[in-house]
């Protein structure tokens, strides 16, 4: 099936790589299933050295349970075989796949926020020592070495815990590719861009593309089929579990990508000409002067039925306006209110009473509970209608979830018993969309509503949110993404330095405006 | 679809019953006349009551995450208690009793208090209550043990039998049934079992992750009480026994955690676990009569219960939709550098 490589892909092959000629990976044969969910079935892959490899799919096409496969955390069914530049990977052994010299940034990174960034860097290949005590002089060096390389201007003493999205990846990116840890013959990435915007996705793929011009394969996951232009030698497609297509990128086009992905046509231009109801006249949620982080102040309302973006590069006090809103996080200063009452800050509960809800960025930390059932996700805010004292209605509990999961079309549909961890990723997200929909919030915050969701659940997630909004309900979105806000959103309001520098709606609306906002004259 | 109702995953889920069974089995041929007697099986139900009542007292804080290592020594409190308080200060029986469920749930508070307000790892806190408590106790026996009061309602309190039973089970029994609907069928265990999952998540989705965490602490505590009271009336006050419940407890919790929603901790694996080790115990014990019996076999059991766990989560996680409390090989993209940190017991983080 291997379509043929890029000119430089053969060259670094040439420059002597160890392992002879053998491609970065082969997989053949491989099937796994989980009960009666077959998550792969008969995948066969080729990844070359130097090239880079876009595996594609739909929300549970298999394609993280093929790279937990390939990390040694799930063993496939008997009959699959796994080459790594030609030697063969002992199943079920992370330690080996290590050795055989993969790398994998995973989509939630495996970072330790208790750490320093250089205490996380050699966390996977061990520490410079000398006799057991650690070399802080000569770890602090390489690690501004390892930073450098992916283009992160940090210091390697600072605690991860306080850095954004896109400066973690950067991070676990950098640890995935230090020399230190011995030749990587390939590097996966498993969704690395899902909440970057655009600059430091521009930077990541200026990394990826270096790694693999020493000479590794790389196999990238991802929903946003521009990079896949941009970036990818060959796109691999799968759906529900099986390989539906493997095609080498310059003969693709965008719409025959979409057909290979979904099996039918998208009509992508449906998401962004949403015919938006106008907003009603009173603002329900007023935010005055707000501080938190990054965020020095911003003051906005937002009036029933509208929907509202918030725009902003990584550092711009984006990542922290909406937990300050709902007080997840306790601001420097300024209020919120909703309806004229005012919120006090750090008390969820009191806020999800007023009608507000919010769906947290980051999914596994602040957003579902993985070891609950889905349905057990779905409820958990509100278990008011399910309680008939003494007993809470399981059964009723099950019809529910399962209705909301034909709603919004989670997989597999009779999965509202399943842990939340047994869904895929952007099944997952749309679980935690679900559960606030469910609770008819007047205040609905949404970070990153769709990451990791792919381009057909895209468009009905949004159709989900103009329908909260026609419903009443007052809608922020914050996002990377400044298609999705533009398309969606009645106005965006544009931060930088923490500073909401613009407002833009109406014929102002633009991609570019909003970008252009978003750097002006900073640097 | 249901992958958990697969015929296959029975052995694993119900590996307790079996080895319970097998138990049985195997004593019943090897010691008839002796194990295979009404007399064995009331006494190992009665004998092993208390030690179930301390172990749903450890599962409750446990659901949401937090450890109680308190509970022998809050157990042992309560035994001196209701006993000095009846034999030195002459009070009459019931208000002894409420008295010191009372103070033990007042413990309870304070444990809880520490650990919400306070936010000192519960590990820590309880290990330092513990200490306290004990000595509380020697403060309220003085130096010397207390002697049994001597009413007859007393002893009949746990020792009155029922269909051959003495009654004790039954209140046994009857914890287990409340602690059950508490955890399993209602809003609050819901709300535990959330925060012992993922506290922060749980806290933004509107669950008050203290006032849980409190009350389960509370509850423990309380529990303690009741089975301090019990074990007085049913073996008389003793200064030391309680430090012996801590382990036991502990293991059939983390065993009762592999058995039926595996994963998580729960009332009835729990039992099944407790006693399944305390038949293969007391078959043991009739075959060899040696004293170190239940060390070893509750030691060993802690350790082969969390070993299982772990070797699960690793190796055949994909067995079973695993209720991952362990973050690492949940989602698409399991966070697994390997050498990451990575919670070696049942990831229940406190
Ligand atoms: N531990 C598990 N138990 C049961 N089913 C699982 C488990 N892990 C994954 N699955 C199922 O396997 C299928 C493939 O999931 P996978 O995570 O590989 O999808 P994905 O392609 O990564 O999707 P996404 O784009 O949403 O991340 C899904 O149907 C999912 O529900
Ligand atoms: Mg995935």
């Amino acid at each position: 099936m291997g379509p043929r490589l890029s000119a430089g892909a053969t060259d670094s092959a040439a420059r002597g790589i160890p392992g002879g000629r053998a491609p970065a990976l082969e997989v053949s044969g491989l099937r796994m299933a989980f009960g009666p969910t077959v998550a792969l079935d008969d995948v066969a892959l080729t990844v070359e050295r130097g090239q880079v490899h876009a595996l594609l799919g739909e929300n549970g096409s298999g394609k993280s349970t093929l790279i937990k496969i390939l990390a040694g955390y799930h063993r496939p069914d008997p009959g699959g075989r796994v080459l790594v530049a030609g030697r063969a990977l002992s199943f079920g052994n992370p330690v080996n796949a290590a050795s055989l010299g993969c790398r994998f940034v995973h989509q939630d990174l495996g970072l330790v926020d208790t750490l320093s960034v250089a205490e996380n860097l050699f966390l996977t290949s061990g520490f410079p020592a000398r006799w057991g005590t650690i070399r802080w002089a000569r770890l602090l060096r390489a690690a501004r070495d390892d930073l450098a390389r992916v283009g992160l201007d940090l210091d390697p003493r600072q605690p991860v815990a306080g850095l954004s999205p896109a400066v973690r990846t950067g991070l676990a990116v950098a640890r995935a590719l230090r020399p230190g840890a011995g030749n990587v013959a390939l590097l996966v990435l498993d969704e690395p861009t899902a909440t970057l915007p655009d600059d430091e996705v521009r930077q990541l793929l200026a990394t990826v593309r270096a790694a693999a011009a020493t000479g590794a394969g790389v196999l990238y996951v991802t929903h946003h089929l521009d990079e896949v232009f941009d970036i990818a030698d060959v796109a691999t497609v799968l759906r529900d579990g099986r390989v539906v297509a493997s095609s080498a990128v310059p003969d693709l086009t965008r719409t025959r990508l979409v057909n290979q992905l979904l099996g039918s046509e998208l009509d992508e231009a449906h998401a962004s000409s949403q015919a938006l109801p106008p907003p009603r006249a009173n603002a329900v949620l007023r935010v005055h002067d707000l501080a938190a982080g990054q965020l020095r102040s911003l003051s906005l309302q937002v009036r029933a039925g509208e929907l509202v973006g918030i725009a902003g590069l990584t550092g711009s006090g984006r990542e922290s306006a909406l937990a300050a809103v709902f007080g997840a996080v306790h601001p420097e200063g300024g209020d919120v209110l909703v309806d004229s009452t005012p919120l006090r800050p750090g008390h969820p509960r009191r806020a999800i009473d007023a009608g507000v809800a919010y769906l947290p960025a980051d999914r596994k930390a602040h957003g579902g509970i993985m070891s609950l059932p889905a349905a057990a996700n779905l409820t958990l805010p509100d278990l008011r209608a399910l309680w008939r004292p003494p007993m809470l209605r399981l059964g009723a509990e099950r019809v529910e979830a399962r209705s909301w999961f034909s709603r919004l079309d989670v997989r597999p549909a009779g999965a509202v018993h399943l842990p939340l961890a047994a869904l895929s990723g952007g099944n997952q997200q749309k679980v935690l969309l679900a559960k606030w929909l469910r609770c008819r919030p007047r205040v609905l915050l949404l970070d990153e509503p769709t990451q990791g969701v792919d381009i057909g659940a895209k468009a009905q997630i949004h159709q989900r949110i103009v329908a909260a909004a026609d419903d009443g309900a007052a809608v922020v979105v914050s996002s990377a993404d400044v298609d999705e806000l533009v398309a969606l959103c009645h106005r965006v309001v544009v931060l930088r330095g923490g500073h909401a520098v613009a407002d833009l709606s109406g014929p102002a609306l633009s991609v570019p405006a909003v970008n252009r906002a978003a750097l002006a004259a900073e640097r | 679809m249901s992958s958990r109702r697969r015929p296959s995953l029975g052995l694993d889920r119900f590996s307790g019953l079996y080895l319970w069974a097998l138990f049985v089995a195997v004593f019943a041929i090897w010691v008839p006349h002796l194990f295979l007697t009404a007399g064995t099986v009331h006494s190992v139900a009665a004998q092993q009551a208390i030690a179930a009542i301390v172990a749903i007292a450890v599962l409750v804080p446990l659901a949401g995450g937090t450890y109680d290592l308190s509970v022998g020594a809050t157990v042992n409190f309560a035994t001196i208690m209701v006993t000095v308080l009846q034999s030195n200060h002459s009070w009459s029986m019931w208000p002894a009793i409420i008295a010191t469920v009372l103070l033990c749930a007042l413990i309870g508070a304070v444990n809880g208090l520490i650990v919400v307000v306070g936010r000192v790892n519960s590990f820590i806190a309880t290990l330092g209550s513990a200490s306290v408590i004990a000595a509380f106790q020697a403060i309220t026996a003085g130096q010397a043990q207390p002697l049994p009061p001597t009413s007859t309602a007393w002893s009949a309190l746990t020792q009155r039998e029922v269909l051959g039973f003495q009654i004790i089970v039954f209140y046994m029994l009857a914890i287990a049934v409340v602690v059950w609907w508490g955890l399993a069928r209602t809003p609050a265990g819901r709300y535990l079992y959330a925060v012992g999952g993922n506290a922060e998540a749980a806290r933004l989705s509107g669950v008050r992750t203290g006032r849980w965490t409190w009350l389960a602490l509370t509850t423990s505590a309380t529990l303690c009480g009741v089975a301090g009271v019990f074990y007085a009336s049913l073996s008389g006050p003793s200064l030391t026994f309680g430090g012996a419940l801590l382990l036991p407890a502990f293991a059939a919790v983390f065993l009762g955690s592999t058995q039926l929603t595996p994963g998580h901790v729960n009332v009835w694996g729990t039992l099944i676990a407790l006693y399944a080790l305390a038949t293969g115990i007391k078959g043991l014990q009739l075959v060899t009569g040696v004293q170190w019996l239940p060390d070893m076999f509750n030691g060993l059991a802690l350790l082969s219960a969390v070993s299982f766990a772990v070797w699960r989560q690793q190796g055949r996680g994909r067995r079973r939709p695993r209720p991952a409390r362990d973050t690492t090989d949940e989602e698409a993209s399991g966070r697994e550098q390997p050498g990451a940190a990575r919670p070696q017991e049942l990831s229940l983080n406190q």
